[in-house]
């Protein structure tokens, strides 16, 4: 699994187009049989306290995109504080069992784990 | 000898401060700058406990003033975190605010001076791009001012990033 972290709109997604996987292979749900998982941060905001009990499944994945959302000032709504931990924590545990991190700054992947990965043929 | 951990929420700030402290000379305090403010704080305060137990560190409590701390021993102090300790010295339980800049950098002074090795945990406050009140502002500008402070005194400067550190200055350390 590569975990790929980076801002919103820093250009996670258009990364993983230029790897050659086609939007059929990009999902949203865990268990969709799908390759890729693209905002992981949105199904944490649906279930913060369940966010752990992804991590096994996440890892099946080839990769799993998610955006980095800890940055800035403490938020006034504790829901928003526990989002952010819960996303947080998660891409802490997702980080250890990947075999690259890539984190996406400004359009630019930089491997901050392991390679990059090669584009699919 | 310091060095500098900066990171967001939940990238794993504490645990590899944590893991640093163990590698490092003793004894070990760990130095608590956040308050703990009702269920939440308190919920927070005690995962860093658990974190913690078992490691061999004497914790100290305190929120504000550290240039005036006396450490019982040379060792490894860890100081958690300047984002809360920038708040202790800049609003204070009156109402009154005040410039939170040099209370900090002489309190993290101060406790460089008396460690052999002090690893200090801030955050990064000021990428959010939202307008906040006068207050905040202040607030995000001081925080920001600080961590450039303490990162051109700091040997080592770390942003931790999903549990992984990042070197921005110095070396990795051993």
């Amino acid at each position: 699994m590569v975990l790929i972290i980076g801002a919103y709109g820093a250009g996670k997604t258009e990364y993983v187009r230029s790897l050659g996987y086609p939007d059929a292979a990009l999902g949203e749900a865990v268990d969709d049989g799908k390759p890729v998982l693209l905002h992981l941060e949105a199904l944490v905001r649906q279930r913060p306290d369940g966010a752990d009990a992804l991590a096994d499944t996440l890892c099946k994945k080839e990769i799993v995109v998610c955006r980095e959302v800890g940055n800035g000032v403490i938020p006034l709504k504790k829901e928003d504080r526990t989002y952010r931990d819960a996303v947080g924590r998660l891409c802490v545990r997702l980080a250890k069992e990947a075999a690259s991190v890539v984190r996406v700054v400004a359009g630019i992947p930089v491997a901050i784990k392991g390679e990059l990965p090669c584009a699919l043929r | 000898m310091m060095i500098l951990l900066i990171g967001g929420a939940g990238c794993g700030k504490s645990a590899y401060a944590e893991k640093l402290c163990m590698e490092s000379p003793l004894p070990r305090y760990y130095l608590a700058a956040m308050q703990p403010y009702g269920p939440e704080g308190e919920a927070r305060i005690a995962r860093h406990r658990r974190l913690r137990e078992g490691k061999g560190f004497t914790t100290i409590e305190r929120y504000t003033d550290y240039a005036s701390l006396m450490l019982p021993a040379r060792g490894t102090a860890l100081l958690e975190c300047v984002a809360n300790l920038t708040a202790n010295e800049m609003f204070a339980q009156d109402g009154s605010v005040a410039d939170p800049v040099e209370n900090v950098l002489s309190g993290v002074d101060a406790l460089d001076r008396q460690c052999d090795r002090l690893i200090v945990v801030t955050n990064d406050v000021g990428s959010d791009g939202i307008e906040y009140d006068a207050a905040t502002s202040a607030y995000v500008e001081a925080l920001g001012r600080i961590n450039a402070a303490l990162a051109a005194r700091a040997e080592t400067v770390l942003e931790l990033v999903a549990g992984i550190p990042l070197v921005l200055k110095g070396e990795l350390p051993v």
